[in-house]
């Protein structure tokens, strides 16, 4: 009776919701009032997958959904990015019969890597994908080894981890656990002998704290490892990519099927690796994937093309307080060889928290930006002068550097100093505050 | 003029952005003429403490701080004897506990510490990461920082902050942090604490010094965007406080 008393409930409040514009949790807040055990209790579909890790959560739970969807699944996921518990009750139950079942082929999760295991209490993953974990807003999260300890508890011994074997630290989970696949991306052009950036959390063994041993580096601490001291080492992946070029926007999955990009970027490429990887585990064809992510243009697009003045711009939403989504895209502009300028904003570290934490800063590879292409690079809000302080220890020249109080200060001088191809790095936090001032184009 | 640094662990103990702390003194040093050799060790060096004008060491992960004090350990007796002849010691974030006499770890392992100093950390289930603003007790500007803790430390009579505006002391929010002794400073700030208090940076060069007999100018250099960026960030965090 509880079962279908809380049904009806978060079935009444979400159809309420939607017409007054409500968020997803609350419904399924008050449904875990009415009975706690309401997720052990309804009836699941035969798949369900789960992704979680630092980055690439959201695209590529966008992108298992397009290909199972493709191959005739019938596909239940939080699209609105509700990955704690209430959110995931929300969805389950809104998409259950009164009588406790739930309809579809597949229930496909993003799921926060600190919650996880809230909701992974009352059900389990069939699949669990882990993309990676990295240094990501710590003033949440602590540090990566502490997400990795919330993480396994959430890990059912019934559950297949899905892990990216190029990440020393992802590829832990797959210590006692016995259902284990892997992916990875093998040597390729990306490939370096030595790190980048301006610190290296590939340097010692997340197992036994050991000096680490790489035979390539993809970017940071992603890469081809062992450990000399305790053997922790790179798994050969079931599923890899073979061979990439980054310029040309193509990519080969095991040696076969050839896919062209469009976002041109090493995340990109785990992603559709990763999705790659568990839509085959849930029973995809390789052409009907193949199809699918070929170009595929992801709808929750962190890149804006734009109009300012006489420049066009591109905005590459980066996430604050997560230096290896910075680097990335620092790492896109310095590929582009294109000369250009680039707009840096960092106004509100968060939307979503305060804080006033900045060493973050600190990580990044500003580096990237001292080449010759780059030829003007301004600084924006509230935080300019750590920005600027910043970039006194980079070898961005300083004569190449500008500071601005403001975003519309920031877009007025840009307006005024002619065309030319512009690139704006900055969160969501803050991306909205150029973009009321610019002219979007499709 | 040249001062020889010692950075304890840079590739183990670097929660975010430590390095900066190095960088933002040598080039504060620099300035006014002094030069500086860093040598960086790691947990399987034999570093050389007799030399050290200074010794640095960050903040880590629970882990990792635990193989930065087993690789430490053999080397106590000469961590304080460069204590004693004045050397500047900088730990900042949980590199402070490994000064004390034991660290205690989430699973109850009694971790013997270095034993500069007699307090002892506890650490819990629990994480603090907050944003601080705290009364320093040898300077006058506050600090201001961050701190990423899942531990209590106490017995600990010489805080290096009388209380904090925002913030967990050493055993309790607001209450009195971190810890001095003579030229030993340590916080559980964690980052660029020095590139986020340049009063803080002052002192440090101060004792440099003096350690070396060297006069100091009544007013030292102010290189760009420090003062400034330190005062937003105090301000938005008063702010908050209100």
């Amino acid at each position: 009776m509880r079962v279908f008393l809380a049904i009806v409930v978060c079935k009444l409040l979400r159809f309420i919701g939607k017409l007054v514009g409500k968020g997803s949790s609350l419904p399924g807040q008050y449904a875990l009032k009415i009975c706690p055990d309401i997720l052990s209790r309804v009836t699941l579909p035969p798949y369900i997958i789960a992704v979680t890790g630092s980055n690439g959560k959201t695209s590529t739970v966008e992108m298992i959904a397009a290909i199972l969807r493709k191959s005739g699944k019938n596909v239940v996921y939080n699209a609105e990015g509700s990955n704690q518990i209430e959110g995931v009750a929300t969805l389950i139950l809104c998409s259950s019969s009164l009588g406790g079942k739930m309809r579809g082929d597949v229930l496909l999760l993003e799921s926060d890597e600190r919650y996880a295991r809230l909701s992974f209490r009352w059900f389990h993953p069939t699949h669990f994908v882990i993309t990676n974990l990295y240094r990501d807003q710590l003033t949440r999260n602590g540090h990566p080894e502490w997400v990795y300890d919330a993480i396994v508890p959430a890990i059912h011994p019934d559950t297949t981890l899905v892990l990216n074997a190029d990440d020393p630290l992802v590829s832990c989970f797959a210590r006692g656990h016995e259902k284990v696949k892997w992916f990875g991306l093998e040597r390729c052009s990306v490939s370096t002998d030595r790190p980048r950036g301006a610190y290296d959390d590939g340097a010692r063994c997340p197992v036994c704290c050991g000096k680490m041993a790489y035979t390539c580096r993809h970017y940071h601490h992603i890469g081809h490892y062992r450990c000399p001291v305790c053997g922790h080492e790179r798994h050969t992946p079931d599923f890899a990519v073979t061979a990439l070029d980054l310029d040309a926007g193509r990519l080969t999955i095991d040696g076969q099927t050839e896919i062209a990009l469009a976002f041109r970027s090493i995340y990109n490429v785990y992603n559709i690796l990763a999705a790659w990887s568990v839509c085959a585990l849930a029973g995809a064809e390789p052409a009907v994937t193949a199809s699918v992510i070929n170009n595929y243009i992801l709808k929750n697009g962190r890149m804006v093309r734009f109009t300012l003045g006489e420049h066009h711009g591109t905005l590459l939403t980066s996430k604050h307080e997560n230096s290896v989504a910075y680097d990335t895209n620092l790492g896109y502009i310095r590929d582009a060889k294109q000369d250009c300028e680039v707009l840096i904003i960092v106004d509100a570290i968060s939307r979503k928290y305060f804080t006033g934490e900045t060493s973050w800063l600190w990580d990044i590879d500003f580096d990237l930006l001292d080449c010759p292409q780059v030829k003007r690079v301004l600084l924006c809000g509230k935080y300019v002068n750590d920005l600027a302080l910043r970039f006194d220890y980079t070898g961005v020249p300083a004569e190449k550097v500008a500071c601005f109080d403001t975003v519309p200060q920031a877009a007025e001088a840009l307006k005024q100093d002619g065309g030319g191809p512009l690139y704006v790095v900055t969160c969501f936090s803050d991306r909205d505050k150029l973009l009321n001032l610019v002219q979007r184009e499709q | 003029m040249e001062l020889n640094i010692l950075h304890l662990y840079p590739d183990l103990m670097n929660l975010y952005g430590e390095y900066a702390n190095l960088a933002v003194l040598r080039r504060h040093l620099g300035v006014m003429g002094v030069q500086t050799a860093v040598e960086t060790a790691a947990p399987e060096d034999t570093p050389d403490f007799r030399t050290a004008d200074m010794i640095y060491m960050g903040a880590g992960t629970e882990r990792r701080q635990k193989a930065a004090l087993t690789a430490l350990t053999p080397y106590a007796s000469e961590v304080k004897a460069a204590a004693e002849r004045g050397a500047v010691l900088l730990f900042t974030g949980n590199a402070m506990a490994l000064l004390g006499a034991s660290v205690t770890d989430a699973a109850g392992k009694v971790w013997p510490g270095l034993g500069l100093a007699e307090y002892t950390t506890v650490e819990t289930e629990k994480r603090v990461p907050v944003d601080v603003i705290a009364a320093p007790a040898l300077w006058d500007a506050p600090a201001v920082g961050f701190m990423n803790k899942c531990s209590t430390t106490e017995g600990i009579i010489s805080p290096l902050f009388n209380s904090l505006e925002l913030g967990f002391g050493n055993e309790a929010e607001h209450g009195p942090e971190g810890y001095v002794s003579g030229n030993v400073f340590a916080t559980h700030m964690t980052g660029p604490v020095l590139v986020k208090n340049p009063a803080f940076t002052d002192l440090v060069i101060r004792r440099l010094f003096a350690l070396r007999g060297w006069d100091a100018p009544e007013a030292l250099p102010v290189l760009p965007h420090e003062q400034e960026a330190y005062a937003v960030t105090l301000r938005e965090l008063r702010t908050r406080v209100q």
